[in-house]
């Protein structure tokens, strides 16, 4: 009976939900396509063809069901994967290895990732220079662009890019989604505000030896992206964080807390978005007439953003990523994605409307690219 | 000089947060105006610098004399620099944590004027597992004026956080930023194991 509710509330007729996809179908061919698909070389247009259809299905699907996260974290796995292809493949391409020299490092061959971004204000504004070894303009994942995309990005969704952009939160998503209970149940709230901590220290190590210390020292997702050759003792070591740390926030603790370990208690990204989500203009809303303090959005949000005092006061904390997950649990339909300015319980289907086009609009356009790649080596590799 | 001010920094909320509450009421009572906080505020970083400087002596000339051997050297701070640095983790994380200031004592001072001296003093000398790490950092550098830089660059880390007591009053989450600096001061903890780690494989290869 209330799962009926839900399907009252935010399920939509098959008719309407295809109205309702239909702009986004055609934004979404212009962008990918250019608006003038290139139908010469067949494999690239039929990866282009699959990768469109297969968004905006899922685009329909989250109208015609009123579900989000599902589909939601089906594109935003399959990025996190298809991305890490990509880059794999490319820099296969390029140097033929996944490790790149310090001459890749004088070349300022190495692509650039949003994780770098605090890391490199305070130096900017001090020295006018650039701590990290990439390309400005030009060339494979350069600065500028992912710096433009991410400043878009984080102040329209704020804490949404966590779950709505970011190419390697698919990661410990995935993994989090592997068991059906969570085996570790009792984690302290302040671990919550370990991001801050550890971007406090990054940004004044970065700042007091002029390099970006996260990606030579810290950055889990080296180990499935790129990393140092291995020349020393201290390459070693380094190998040795990553990939423990990638073994441990992004798939054991995810597996068996059932949270995103590694958004919640490492990326110093993470708390840079949660700051701009006091700008945002969408947000998640509870409406405290209607809810039942079944606690149940908390239990199940990935990154500790809703605790029961949060639920009491009718909104959830900066933490939220604006995944859905607590949207689509909830039985009595009293969390549901708003518009800040205006109250809880109203306008809920407008709301959710406007923001699933531009999130989903910007998560598809920011992933076509890896995923198409990546389908185009499948069919390669198949045919 | 970094990785001192660095852990400076991170262990200074915890200072604060520990000693902040002894101290603040005691440094700002009676006190009419900011001429009167500025003063009592300089006079007790100027009593906790001082101190610091007589460690820094201290501990480079009881490094002079046990670490001669430059493998020993090597190898005693290495441990040193873990047990300290795991110290500092289990005091960043364990939520069990008894908030308990030396400072408390300046109840006992009669003369308002010495209370700022007095609580420079017991704060310089709250030994906590950061200030063991610098005395240890302290006396393995090379010179003395190496040792005092160590120790200035640790007191001017620290000193940031007791910059604004006088307007913690109007400081909203306080206990956020404390948290923040809290969980710092385990990331710095991880700097040092690394540091040690470092220094005895160092002195292992060299032995």
């Amino acid at each position: 009976m209330d799962n009926n509710m839900i399907n009252k509330t935010m399920k939509k007729s098959f008719g309407k939900s295809l109205l309702y996809t239909l702009p986004m179908f055609l934004v979404t061919f212009v962008l990918i396509s250019g608006g003038k698909p290139d139908f010469s070389n067949l494999p690239a247009a039929l990866a282009m063809m699959v990768t469109f259809l297969f968004m905006n299905v899922l685009y329909f699907m989250m109208h015609y069901t009123g579900k989000t996260d599902k589909f939601r974290a089906i594109l935003f796995i399959i990025f996190a994967l298809s991305l890490s292809f990509t880059l794999i493949n490319n820099m296969i391409e390029m140097r033929h290895s996944m490790s790149f020299s310090q001459a890749d490092v004088l070349e300022c061959k190495i692509p650039f990732c949003h994780l770098v971004i605090p890391m490199m204000i305070i130096p900017a504004a001090f020295t006018k220079s650039i701590i990290f070894p990439g390309s400005i303009i030009g060339g494979f994942a350069d600065i500028s662009s992912m710096v433009v995309l991410w400043l878009v990005a984080t102040l329209v969704l704020g804490r949404g890019f966590c779950a709505w952009g970011c190419f390697y939160g698919g990661w410990d998503d995935g993994f989090s989604r592997f068991r059906k209970k969570s085996a570790i149940k009792k984690i302290s709230e302040s671990w919550r505000w370990m991001p801050f901590a550890v971007l406090f220290m990054v940004a004044l190590t970065a700042a007091m030896t002029l390099g970006p210390t996260y990606c030579d020292w810290i950055c889990p997702f080296k180990a499935v992206t790129e990393f140092e050759q291995i020349s020393s003792i201290e390459s070693v070591a380094k190998a040795v964080v990553f990939i423990s740390l990638f073994l441990s926030l992004v798939v054991v603790l995810p597996v068996l807390t059932k949270k995103r370990t590694q958004c919640s208690f490492l990326c110093p990204m993470g708390a840079v978005n949660s700051l701009s989500n006091k700008i945002t203009p969408f947000v998640v809303k509870i409406d405290k007439k209607v809810c039942s303090e079944c606690f149940k959005c908390v239990q199940v949000c990935p990154l500790f953003a809703l605790s029961k005092e949060d639920v009491k006061n009718g909104k959830a904390s900066v933490f939220c990523s604006k995944c859905g997950k607590c949207v689509d649990v909830c039985s009595k339909n009293a969390i549901h994605f708003g518009i800040k300015g205006v109250p809880a319980g109203t306008m809920k289907n407008f709301s959710r409307n406007l923001f699933l086009f531009v999130s989903f609009l910007f998560i598809s356009v920011f992933s076509a690219g890896s995923i198409i790649n990546a389908v185009q080596s499948i069919f390669k590799l198949i045919f | 000089m970094t990785d001192s001010f660095i852990l400076g920094l991170s262990s200074g909320s915890a200072c604060v947060a520990t000693c902040g509450i002894v101290m603040f009421p005691y440094l700002m009572a009676g006190s009419a105006g900011v001429r009167r906080i500025t003063t009592d505020l300089l006079l007790f970083f100027m009593t906790r610098l001082i101190i610091y400087f007589l460690l820094a002596t201290l501990s480079w000339n009881f490094g002079q004399a046990l670490f001669m051997n430059p493998v020993v050297r090597s190898i005693v701070p290495g441990v040193l620099y873990i047990v300290f640095a795991v110290m500092l983790i289990w005091y960043s994380i364990d939520r069990n944590r008894k908030k308990e200031c030396p400072a408390r004592l300046v109840a006992a001072i009669d003369n308002r004027r010495l209370v700022p001296l007095f609580l420079g003093v017991v704060n310089s000398l709250g030994f906590c597992p950061a200030l063991f790490i610098i005395l240890t950092k302290g006396a393995t550098e090379s010179t003395l004026l190496q040792s005092y830089e160590t120790f200035f660059a640790f007191f001017i880390g620290s000193a940031f956080w007791f910059l604004p007591l006088p307007l913690a009053g109007k400081i909203k989450k306080k206990k956020v930023l404390e948290t923040i600096g809290i969980l710092a001061t385990g990331l710095a903890g991880i700097i040092f194991i690394i540091k040690g780690i470092t220094s005895l494989i160092g002195g292992l290869i060299n032995g």
